[in-house]
């Protein structure tokens, strides 16, 4: 953790933006006994400062695992992760994450899940409420700082995760298909919010999917991972204007890169089918 | 501006515009019925038993009219024994239930997160749980004194079973989400505990202190009763040896009531503890 939590300063940069270094990490299940399931493989991956990656494939590739050994939740088996603070070794408050099924406290409100990464970062007083509050509006959830989350929508319950995530300024945001229990509007509305945020705040992101299209609306660039053993397979470069709203659904690039990045994830999940059966 | 304490749950946080109906539209809600119907069952069965006794359908040395023993527990309310003897009675449960519990939540929030502790208890705890615990009172006596200490150990040790389990049972199946959350945010292990575990394991928790109190209540009376000496317990016992009904049935009826409060505010206190959880919605 950085000093800078410290500082009663009323900067709003906790951390700053972080390159993350993945080089030949392997990771199985079950390594202790003999049946292990080789997860990943040899992944190597370089993603740069400020950049929106995403990882994308087919379920059971091992593409959540990553994440969560950036997150530092698992620990690393074989290879080495690292961010421009040094190695991961343990989660910690620089690489922050948002889950598939929101991970809220169940028993706080709105605003005390929000205020709740703000206290362990160590900032006080008038400044915890305010940045707290200035989450809760950027969400749109002004009005619901004192409901619980079981009172919530799926989607007000994300943008509460969402809030809660951004107000600790992380350098880097870690997602895990966190808008896939969202019905398909409030996913579209989501994931341009998420890339106004994104633009506006130049964190490094990188979010886990299965949507191709969500893919290609969100990211910089894109890793096609491979079915089990997760490895990754392509990695793209997505060449689309940096605003990117409706409209963009209908540019030709788009829909070019979509169908070429489909057709590249079919054969893996066909893979992964056969693999299965 | 917003400050922590008006954040807290407790203070009827989270009630949304739409729960408050205005009143006029709805005068009778099915809980009322509910109430009204379960009053009038209770009211039947009191007015069975005192028109029954009145009346020589019984006969009234074995079941006295209710009357009577409400007379008694009035008579011995003004002679000062009731409330004493309510009283310890009261005092022996809740303090035995509070040692229970204390001791009882932390030991199972551990054996959920440490082999060791669990290694140790677990035979403990699965043993002592479908056991009758009133069969060491007579080594509690032994060990401490024949008074207030040997009752209270006994109501904890009773008490402290039903909340290990649950405890245990609640925190060995959290779910780890908002586990990783909080450690994400940089939580230290021993900060987990007690912002994490122990919310997240608190209906469990409560559960288990909700079988645990009734427990209590009967292993006071119990020990009472088989030790003399002032209390609800005790005092039936006496009333029993000079064959007095009535002050059985006094005894009876004080703890039905006391019963009743007991476990009714610790429901409350769940509806307060929980208001974030979905069952306080219902």
């Amino acid at each position: 953790m950085s000093v800078t939590h410290l500082a009663p300063s009323s900067r709003s940069r906790a951390h700053a933006a972080s390159s993350i270094s993945i080089s030949d990490v392997s990771h199985t299940y079950g390594a202790r006994t003999a049946g292990g399931m080789l997860a990943l493989d040899g992944i190597n991956l370089d993603i740069g400062d400020g950049e929106f990656h995403c990882l994308l494939g087919p379920s059971g590739c091992g593409k959540s695992t990553l994440l969560y050994l950036i997150g530092g939740f698992i620990p690393v088996q074989a290879g080495v992760i690292s961010t421009s603070a040094g190695p991961v070794t343990a989660p910690g408050p620089d690489r922050s994450i948002v889950f598939q099924n929101f991970a809220l406290f169940p028993w706080k409100t709105v605003k005390d899940n929000v205020l709740y990464g703000l206290k362990k970062a160590g900032i006080a007083g008038p400044e915890r409420e305010q940045r707290a509050q200035r989450y809760i509006d950027m969400v749109h959830l002004t009005g619901f700082e004192n409901a619980y989350p079981s009172q919530l929508s799926g989607g007000m319950q994300q943008r509460a995760a969402i809030a809660r995530t951004l107000a600790v300024d992380p350098g880097i945001l870690l997602m895990d298909e966190p808008f896939g229990a969202l019905d398909a509007q409030t996913r579209r509305v989501m994931q341009e919010e998420l890339r106004t945020i994104w633009r506006d705040s130049r964190k490094t992101v990188v979010f886990v999917t299965h949507d191709v299209q969500e893919a290609v609306f969100l990211a910089d660039r894109i890793s096609i991972m491979s079915a089990r053993p997760g490895r990754i397979q392509h990695v793209i470069d997505v060449d689309l204007p940096k605003e990117r709203g409706e409209e963009i659904l209908e540019n030709r690039d788009f829909i070019g890169l979509s169908e070429h990045i489909w057709r590249l994830v079919r054969e893996q999940a066909v893979a992964a089918t056969r693999g299965a059966h | 501006m917003m400050n922590m304490a008006d954040a807290k749950p407790l203070a009827g946080a989270g009630k949304s515009p739409v729960q408050k109906a205005p009143r006029p539209s709805r005068p009778i809600s099915p809980r009322m019925v509910d109430i009204a119907v379960q009053v009038a069952v209770v009211a039947a069965l009191a007015g069975l038993w005192e028109f029954g006794a009145r009346f020589g359908a019984l006969n009234p040395f074995l079941l006295p009219p209710l009357s009577v023993v409400l007379g008694r527990i009035w008579e011995d309310l003004i002679a000062g024994t009731v409330p004493v003897d309510l009283g310890l009675t009261l005092y022996r449960a809740l303090t035995g239930f509070a040692i229970g519990a204390v001791i009882g939540i932390p030991v199972g929030i551990l054996m959920a997160r440490s082999a060791l502790v669990r290694w140790f208890f677990d035979p403990l705890v699965s043993i002592g749980f479908p056991m009758p615990k009133i069969a060491f009172l007579p080594i509690f006596i032994l060990w401490f004194d024949i008074y207030d200490t040997s009752k209270i150990i006994m109501v904890a040790f009773s008490c402290f079973f039903p909340v290990v389990a649950a405890t245990y049972a609640g925190c060995s199946s959290l779910d780890k989400w908002p586990i990783w959350s909080a450690r994400s945010f940089g939580a230290k292990e021993r900060e987990l505990l007690w912002e994490v575990y122990l919310p997240m394991a608190m209906p469990q928790i409560l559960t288990g202190l909700q079988v645990a109190l009734p427990t209590g209540m009967i292993t006071t009376i119990v020990t009472e009763m088989l030790m003399g000496g002032r209390g609800v317990g005790g005092a039936m016992i006496m009333a029993g040896r000079f064959a007095d009904s009535v002050g059985v049935f006094a005894g009876i009826v004080q703890i039905i009531i006391l019963g009743f409060v007991v476990v009714k505010s610790l429901e409350i206190v769940r509806r307060r503890l929980l208001i974030w959880h979905p069952e306080s919605r219902k």
